[in-house]
């Protein structure tokens, strides 16, 4: 029963509105998902087909997804971006919610004084320009030796996702119990042991969420890579904007090489939503 | 309930915390023990193979598409330099390599810059000068260069970027429907009678004419400066030492040939003309949408290619004209060495190859469009092969008359500044004042802005700019 | 009621933690905040000032000219470009509507998949789709493909119901584009509201019930105060991250009258054809100065979120 918002109805009438609520909740995810089912329909069609009036029916060919994933030598392939782009991502998610969680702690359950301002401070770090940060970035960048490296990048999306984390942690920490927090501590248990036993797994929903925007961002970030790293070093949007030509049709291409793009974040959606589920927050600690 | 409940979380607790540990283990091993495969740039020839290892920047066209995957067996295999290739987007290779460029960033030792920027960066002394190594290797054939494609690269007989493709523009049209429609069209047309005959075969179903109407200097800025040039039109004087004098969109010239263009479009033009440019045309083309089309000549490749729809069906004629004898523009992806790469001669050795009378003919029997589909517009003995001029019969003479008619020196009816350029403006500033103007003209097109709002604003763009 | 005791009250309860406890001393709590706030100094102070010192020369690199000390030259121009008042008016426009219906929708999604249904994980994961594609590839299916006059799908659909056909990117550039924004953002306020609803303790909602509230009533009175925060912080970031769109600006109409914003206004500036670093950093100062005195006052005044208020 947990999970429902319930009503006070009568069994038979509770399962027909269920039914309603389900029914347009499928339309409303169709309607949305429209769009990306036709660039998956795209990427198995000829250019032809593409670029001209819509078309359900038409001989759908694998062509487009090994014109992209044929690795030549010298050009950036697939398995090279995509291995660039799940270290660089990978490494900063994980660097960022290591940073993230011990900040939010101090800010949301034994807040330092002036936290209000170091929140402030976190998200106006993300008002300037991407366009003006690049130019300093990149001067930094080559005179430490870092343009055209994954560490560069890392780093980068750490600090472009740690104002983010901190906040959404934040606003899930405040919900934790007052109470539960004491009686951790009273049980003795410092920040880690509190961490482990009481805040991370009430709210492990926030987490995932923080934690799959973070891999989001990350993933699908294509203006600092490709302007750091377009040698080499290269990630999977770069791979995918390869694709893009001024002389000739690519519709077709691109959305196969945005299909394989978006695999990897689909799989850490369905991980993620996975742990979105209402718990039971009380029972947790008596 | 309430124990299971409890060893769940503990349970769970424990298992984040170890992979927590893990996962920072691992960051501190790949962070440190970094990048085999992404090396601090490759450029200067770091020995990989005998040969050396080079970093070529190009643009993502489908020739350059072909050159990259031949390139291991046709080149790395004879002389055992490895090429790596960032394959870029046209604004982005922009961006970067001018940067780079211009900020002796050493990221790539061979970039594809365009006609543009080649005179600009060569005067500026960014670029290697190619003029000596051209002339030593015989297996290049200097000689076989285009002239009008090798001038434009060039500042003061100074060679600045081979090139590897070049183009011009011209009209495109299906004879069969103008035969249907009883209409032949003329050799050498002007503009008042091209667009009589798209107002002439326009219908519901099929546009008359498909003109470019998208924003950019290289887009919009591209077919309606040509357009511009004819008319007597132009977007600045030029002072005696070639530098920029006064903006002149707000002269009569200027107003007439936009609201020709406008004008066109609006009664003959195609769909959605406001987002269009070559592919979008391309795309309306070659679904019959559109009777002609106004472009760069490359696209009669593709309009020939075996899996076109209008394949054999199409005529081709010369850029319209109004008051000048020519009008189609001369442009060209070329490359060039930045001037203080470490090892220009690896470097010139890839270009002598990549845009040798050589490659051309190898091209030819590998890449998957056939010999339509090979690099055009950049050599003479181009259009001597006997395979190519088969199977290009139907557009090649159009395209090297084109190439070699296109006025690069004296594109209009008064001086320009700067460097020379027919379809842009020799100066620096042209990119950023052309791309501002054009979504003022794309926006005219859209009927978003009225035609004289829209001048007022370019000649406002126009005028920041020289003095 | 049981209600009461799963308020909390952070910050103005929180923050009066006793000092004399031995677990309270000030370099303690701060400790854990050091590394985070010490990366985010070091990674973006750096690049901020060095805005401001370009911003205060001349610096063009095409075509390349010494680099001299001009002083507040470059602000002054600004009061008059009329491109950057223009560019300031569209990106409030876009940032404002595209924030306002995706946390409209995106609250609407969340609520209706919180409850079981047949297939809840799979909806939920095809619904976050949207959000995981590169903005431009977004902008490039939703222009060709879904709003092209000629080939696009809408266009289709609206004449199989008799319509004439619309070139939406063409005739309304703003409009196509918040469209495609709002597509793309709905999902990830969809994930906020969601996990906003899930920290909200069954039991509560399970007392409600045996307590005799509909299920309207429930959400109007303990859901709906419940998420007020939430929206806030979806509003607050959804706006930050809406501010900086220029993939599809770039993409979908390449600029114009009413669709560059600021991004793509200062874009073009600089690396984008007009190379002048000096004026583009002093429009991005501009920019963030601008936008530290809205968020000051959206976040200390409009806010629930900093006020330190209950939740719940």
């Amino acid at each position: 029963m947990a999970g429902a918002a319930g009503a006070r109805l009568g069994v038979g009438e509770r399962r027909w509105v269920n039914a309603v609520l389900g029914a347009v909740a499928w339309l409303a995810t169709l309607l949305f998902f429209f769009p990306v089912f036709w660039m998956v329909l795209s990427s198995f069609k000829e250019e032809q087909d593409a670029n001209t009036s819509p078309k359900l029916l038409f001989s759908p060919t694998l062509d487009r997804y090994h014109d992209i994933t044929s690795t030549t030598s010298g050009l950036l392939s697939f398995r090279e971006a995509f291995f660039n782009s799940f270290w660089v991502v990978a490494v900063s998610t994980v660097v960022v919610l290591l940073l993230a969680i011990p900040a939010a702690y101090a800010l949301a359950i034994r807040p330092v004084p002036k936290w209000r301002d170091v929140l402030f401070f976190f998200i106006s770090t993300k008002f300037l320009p991407v366009v003006a940060a690049i130019l300093p970035l990149w001067i930094l960048a080559r005179n430490l030796g870092l343009l055209n490296t994954r560490l560069v990048l890392m780093i980068l999306y750490t600090g472009m996702n740690l104002p983010l984390a901190v906040w959404m942690l934040w606003s899930f920490f405040r919900e934790i119990p007052r109470e539960l927090i004491e009686a951790a501590e009273i049980d003795g248990a410092g920040l880690r042991g509190q961490l482990a036993s009481v805040i991370l797994p009430i709210a492990l929903p926030g987490l995932a969420a923080t934690a799959l925007l973070c891999v989001i961002f990350a993933w699908n970030e294509y203006f600092y890579a490709v302007q750091l790293n377009p040698a080499s070093g290269s990630t999977i949007p770069i791979w995918v904007t390869t694709n893009i030509s001024t002389r000739g049709n690519f519709l077709a291409k691109l959305s196969a090489a945005s299909v394989l793009a978006c695999v990897p974040v689909v799989l850490a959606g369905w991980l993620a939503q996975k742990r979105m589920i209402r718990g039971l927050s009380m029972g947790a600690i008596k | 309930m309430t124990p299971t409940l409890e060893l769940g979380w503990r349970h769970r607790s424990r298992r984040i915390l170890p992979v927590l540990v893990v996962a920072a283990i691992g960051l501190a091993a790949v962070a440190c023990g970094d990048d085999d495969s992404a090396e601090p740039s490759g450029a200067g020839g770091s020995e990989s193979g005998e040969g050396g290892e080079i970093t070529v920047a190009i643009v993502g066209n489908p020739q350059m598409e072909d050159i990259s995957a031949l390139t291991p067996d046709l080149f790395t295999a004879e002389t055992g330099i490895k090429v790596n290739y960032s394959v870029l987007e046209e604004g982005t290779l922009r961006e970067v390599v001018t940067r780079d460029v211009g900020g002796g960033g050493q990221q790539f030792d061979v970039v594809m810059i365009g006609m543009y920027e080649a005179p600009q960066f060569g005067a500026n002394g960014w670029l290697t000068d190619l003029t000596p190594y051209a002339e030593d290797d015989d297996s290049y054939q200097f000689d076989d260069l285009i002239p009008t494609v090798r001038d434009g690269l060039s500042v003061e007989g100074k060679m600045y970027a081979s090139p590897f493709y070049a183009e011009s523009s011209f009209l495109m049209y299906r004879q069969d429907v103008l035969e249907a429609a009883g209409i032949t069209m003329p050799d050498n047309p002007t503009w008042d009678e091209v667009a009589q005959i798209a107002r002439t075969v326009n219908t519901d179903d099929m546009a008359g004419i498909c003109l470019r109407g998208k924003p950019g200097w290289g887009d919009l800025g591209a077919s309606f400066t040509t357009v511009l040039n004819t008319f007597g039109g132009t977007w600045w004087t030029a002072t005696d030492d070639g530098s920029v004098g006064e903006a002149q969109v707000d002269q009569p010239e200027f107003k007439q040939a936009l609201q020709f263009y406008n004008d066109l479009i609006q009664d003959a033009g195609e769909d959605d003309a406001a987002n269009a440019s070559f592919n979008e045309c391309l795309a309306q083309y070659q679904d019959g949408k559109v009777a002609m089309w106004y472009d760069a000549t490359v696209a009669a490749g593709t309009l020939e290619a075996d899996d076109s729809p209008v394949k054999g069906k199409n005529g081709y004629v010369t850029a319209p004209v109004k008051e000048t004898d020519a009008s189609g523009w001369l442009w060209s992806w070329a490359l060039a060495i930045p001037q203080n790469s470490p090892d220009p001669d690896t470097a010139w050795q890839y270009i002598s190859w990549a845009t040798g009378p050589d490659y051309i003919k190898e091209a030819g029997t590998q890449v998957p469009g056939g010999w339509a589909a090979i690099p055009p517009g950049t050599r003479a003995s181009t259009y001597e092969i006997p395979e190519y001029q088969e199977a290009a019969s139907a557009f090649a003479d159009a395209t090297l008359e084109a190439m070699e008619a296109a006025p690069i020196d004296d594109p209009g009816t008064t001086p320009r500044p700067g460097v020379p350029g027919v379809q842009y403006v020799g100066i620096p500033e042209f990119q950023d004042v052309g791309n501002r103007c054009t979504e003022q003209f794309s926006s005219v097109i859209a009927g978003q802005t009225d035609i004289d709002a829209a001048l007022s604003a370019c000649q406002d763009i126009a005028s920041q700019v020289g003095g | 009621m049981q209600l009461d005791t799963v308020r909390q009250q952070p910050g103005a309860a929180l923050g009066a933690a006793p000092k004399h406890d031995g677990l309270h001393r000030p370099w303690r709590q701060r400790f854990p905040l050091l590394p985070a706030l010490a990366f985010t100094v070091l990674l973006t102070q750096v690049p901020f000032v060095m805005n401001i010192w370009y911003s205060l020369t001349d610096w063009t690199i095409v075509p390349p000219t010494p680099r001299t000390y001009i002083g507040l030259d470059n602000y002054r121009d600004l009061p008059d470009d009329q491109f950057f008042r223009d560019a300031a008016r569209v990106s409030v426009v876009m940032t404002v509507s595209a924030v306002l219906i995706s946390l409209v929708l995106g609250t609407l999604l969340a609520v209706l998949l919180d409850r079981k249904f047949l297939g809840r994980g799979v909806a939920r994961t095809l619904l976050i789709t949207p959000f995981l594609i590169m903005p431009v590839v977004a902008g490039l299916i939703w222009k060709n493909q879904m709003f092209s006059g000629l080939y696009g799908v809408v266009n289709w659909v609206t004449a199989r119901l008799g319509l004439d056909s619309i070139e939406f990117v063409s005739r309304y550039p703003l409009e196509s584009i918040v469209v495609v924004l709002v597509w793309q953002w709905t999902p990830f306020m969809m994930l906020i509201m969601l996990a906003g609803l899930q920290s909200q303790p069954a039991e509560v909602l399970e007392a409600a019930k045996v307590d005799g509230a509909s299920a309207f009533g429930t959400f109007r009175q303990l859901t709906l105060p419940h998420l007020r925060p939430y929206m806030e912080l979806g509003t607050l970031l959804g706006t930050i991250y809406l501010i900086q769109v220029f993939d599809h600006v770039a993409v979908m109409t390449g600029g114009g009258p009413n669709s560059t914003n600021i991004p793509y206004f200062v874009y073009q500036r600089s690396i984008g054809g007009g190379w002048e670093f000096g004026k583009a950093s002093a429009y991005s100062i501009v920019v963030v100065v601008v936008s530290i005195v809205v968020a000051t006052i959206a976040l200390r005044v409009v806010s629930r979120l900093l006020r330190g208020e209950q939740i719940a």
